[in-house]
C-alpha cells in the first residue's frame, strides 16, 4: 500500500502547484485523467525522505543537497553507505530530514534500480521515512532519470522566473523550456527543491545580513579611520529585516558562500557545482566563506564583511549580554603607531598617531569614543531606515512606562512638535 | 495617539541601541541624539532607563565595560603621550 506520510513543512510551501494533500494510508488522489501512476510517484515525493537502499549515483545526490553543506554530505554519505550495503531498510532516519526534498528523485532511482522488496518499508508506518516507495516498484513504474546539467537548470530557471517563482506550474515550466524528455514530475520535483532551496538561501542571507548590518554598524565606528572598509561595505549587503518582507536583494552575489544553486546571474564557475561544492571544496570557491562556518579565524586586517560573524558567534547575541565586537577588552593598539593603517579594531583610531611634531596637545591619540562622524551616520541610518532591525536586539521598554515618565519629567507629547 | 508615540519610542530605543554599539554612555547618548536627531535629551534618558529596567543585566555588563574601558583609557593616554613623545624625538633626531 502506498502509505503517504503528511507532507513535511518544507514543502508546504512547493506544493503551489502540485497536490498538496495528506494522504492516509489507503487514500489514494483520484486522477480520472489516468494519471493515477503518476499521482502515486507525486506522493512519494512529498513524503520527500530518502530511500535508504537505492542505488545513486553520486551526482544526482549531489544535486539534492539542500540544505547546509555539512549536512548534505553526511547525509549523501549515509545513502551512499545505505546504497551499496543495501541492506537494512529504514535506518536513515532522522539523516535525511534536511534532503526532503531528495524524495522524488530517489523515487525515480528505485525505480529503476532497486527491486528487491523490503517487509519493513511495506508497512504502512512511514511517519515520513521512505518505505513508501517500494510500492512504486511493484508498480512498474519507471521514471527516467533526469540529469540537470547546469544548461537544463539554467532553462528551467528562467522559465521559472518568467512565470515567478511562486506561480510557477510544473506544465508551464515544461512548456516554456521545451524540453521532451522531460516530464511533468521531473519539473515538478525539480522545483520543488528549487524553492526549498531558495528558501535556505534567503534564510542564510537574512542570516548574513544581519551580520553584515553589525558589521556596517561596527564599521562605521572604524570607518572614519579605518578608510570606510566597513563602510564601504555599505552598499553591498542590503539592509534586510528579518522580520519584515525582503528589500529585493540585488547584492546577492556577494553572498557567495552560500552555495548557489546554480542561479544563472552567478558566477558561472559555480554553474556545475551547485551544492556540490559544499561537500568537497571547489577551487572556484574561496577558503574563508566555507570556513567561516566552523572555526572563526582570527580578526584579519582585510575588511572581509564576515567580521561580524565571528564577532557576533562567540558574543552569542542573547538578551542581557552586550554584543560587543571582539576587541573590546583587548587593546586598542591594533598596530604599531604607522600613521594610516586601519586597525581592525572597530574602534575608531585617530590618525593623528602619527602627528607631526607641530601638533600640540596630549589629546589620547586611540579614542575610546567613536568619531562624530560615523555616530552621526549611525544616527542618520536608523532615522531614514526604521524598518532596519535593532542592533542588539534589547528588550523594549513598556510604552505606558515610557510615557508616564515622561509625562512626569514634563514632556506632554511624544514625538516632541519640534523634533 | 498612541501609535504615534509607539514608533517614535521605538525609533528612541532604536538610536539608543545603535549608540551602545559605540559603547557610549548615556550621556553622550543623550548629547548625541538631541544633536543629530533631534530628540529631547529627556526623552531618551527616559527611554534609557526603562530600557535599563528591562535589560538589567546588559546594562550591568556595559557598565562594567565602560568602566574597564575608562582605565584602559587612562594608560591609553599615557602610552598615547609616550608614542607621541617618541615620534617627536625621533623626527627631531633626523632633522639632524
Amino acid at each position: 500500500m502506498l502509505a503517504v506520510s503528511p507532507l513535511r513543512n518544507t514543502k508546504d510551501e512547493n506544493l503551489g502547484e502540485t497536490e498538496s494533500y495528506s494522504i492516509g494510508a489507503s487514500d489514494f488522489p483520484d486522477f480520472s485523467d489516468g494519471n493515477l501512476l503518476d499521482s502515486i510517484d507525486f506522493d512519494d515525493l512529498f513524503v520527500g525522505e530518502m530511500l535508504p537502499d537505492l542505488e545513486m549515483d553520486p551526482e544526482i545526490l549531489a544535486e539534492f543537497s539542500v540544505s547546509g553543506g555539512e549536512e548534505s554530505a553526511n547525509t549523501k554519505k549515509e545513502e551512499e553507505d545505505k546504497v551499496s550495503g543495501s541492506g537494512s531498510g529504514s535506518g536513515s532516519g532522522s539523516g535525511f530530514n534536511s534532503s526532503s526534498s531528495r524524495g522524488e528523485e530517489i523515487v525515480s532511482k528505485r525505480d529503476e534500480s532497486v527491486v528487491n522488496p523490503r517487509p519493513p518499508k511495506q508497512s504502512d508506518h512511514h511517519k515520513g521515512r521512505k518505505s513508501s516507495t517500494q510500492s512504486k516498484n511493484s508498480q512498474g513504474k519507471r521514471k527516467v532519470k533526469v540529469d540537470w546539467t547546469p544548461e537544463l537548470h539554467r532553462r528551467f530557471v528562467q522559465a521559472v522566473e518568467q512565470l515567478g517563482v511562486d506561480k510557477a506550474v510544473p506544465s508551464r515550466i515544461l512548456e516554456l523550456m521545451g524540453i521532451d524528455c522531460l516530464t511533468r514530475h521531473n519539473i515538478a520535483s525539480h522545483l520543488q527543491k528549487y524553492r526549498s532551496h531558495r528558501k535556505h538561501l534567503l534564510a542564510r542571507e537574512a542570516e548574513a545580513a544581519s551580520w553584515s548590518q553589525r558589521r556596517q554598524i561596527y564599521g562605521t565606528a572604524s570607518g572614519g579611520g579605518g578608510g570606510g572598509g566597513g563602510g564601504g561595505k555599505r552598499e553591498m549587503s542590503p539592509w534586510l529585516a528579518p522580520t519584515m518582507g525582503f528589500p529585493p536583494i540585488t547584492p546577492m552575489h556577494h553572498f557567495r558562500p552560500l552555495h548557489v544553486w546554480g542561479h544563472p546571474s552567478m558566477d558561472q564557475s559555480l554553474m556545475p557545482m551547485w551544492p556540490k561544492h559544499l561537500a568537497h571544496s571547489p577551487p572556484p570557491l574561496p577558503p574563508p566563506p566555507t570556513t567561516w562556518v566552523p572555526a572563526p579565524p582570527p580578526l584579519p586586517p582585510d575588511p572581509s564583511y564576515w567580521h561580524p560573524h565571528h564577532q557576533r558567534v562567540p558574543n552569542a547575541l542573547t538578551p542581557g549580554t552586550p554584543c560587543f565586537p571582539q576587541p573590546l577588552p583587548t587593546t586598542r593598539f591594533a598596530s604599531p603607531p604607522v600613521p594610516g593603517i586601519p586597525p581592525h579594531t572597530l574602534y575608531k583610531v585617530d590618525p593623528g598617531i602619527g602627528v607631526p611634531p607641530g601638533q600640540s596637545g596630549p589629546h589620547p591619540m586611540l579614542d575610546f569614543h567613536p568619531t562624530k562622524e560615523s555616530v552621526d551616520a549611525a544616527i542618520g541610518d536608523v532615522l531614514s531606515k526604521p524598518w532596519l532591525p535593532l542592533p542588539l536586539g534589547l528588550k523594549p521598554p513598556s510604552t505606558d512606562s515610557v510615557m508616564g515618565e515622561l509625562q512626569r519629567q514634563g514632556v506632554p507629547k511624544v514625538p516632541p512638535s519640534c523634533a | 495617539m498612541g501609535d504615534s508615540s509607539a514608533s517614535y519610542i521605538h525609533l528612541v530605543h532604536h538610536l539608543i541601541e545603535t549608540c551602545l554599539t559605540f559603547h557610549m554612555t548615556k550621556e553622550e547618548c543623550m548629547e548625541a541624539l538631541s544633536k543629530h536627531a533631534n530628540i529631547d535629551p529627556v526623552i531618551t534618558s527616559t527611554v534609557w532607563n526603562e530600557l535599563e529596567k528591562e535589560n538589567k543585566e546588559f546594562f550591568e555588563t556595559y557598565a562594567q565595560s565602560q568602566r574597564q574601558s575608562k582605565a584602559d583609557l587612562m594608560s591609553e593616554e599615557e602610552t598615547s603621550r609616550l608614542i607621541q613623545k617618541i615620534i617627536s624625538d625621533s623626527s627631531k633626531d633626523s632633522d639632524d
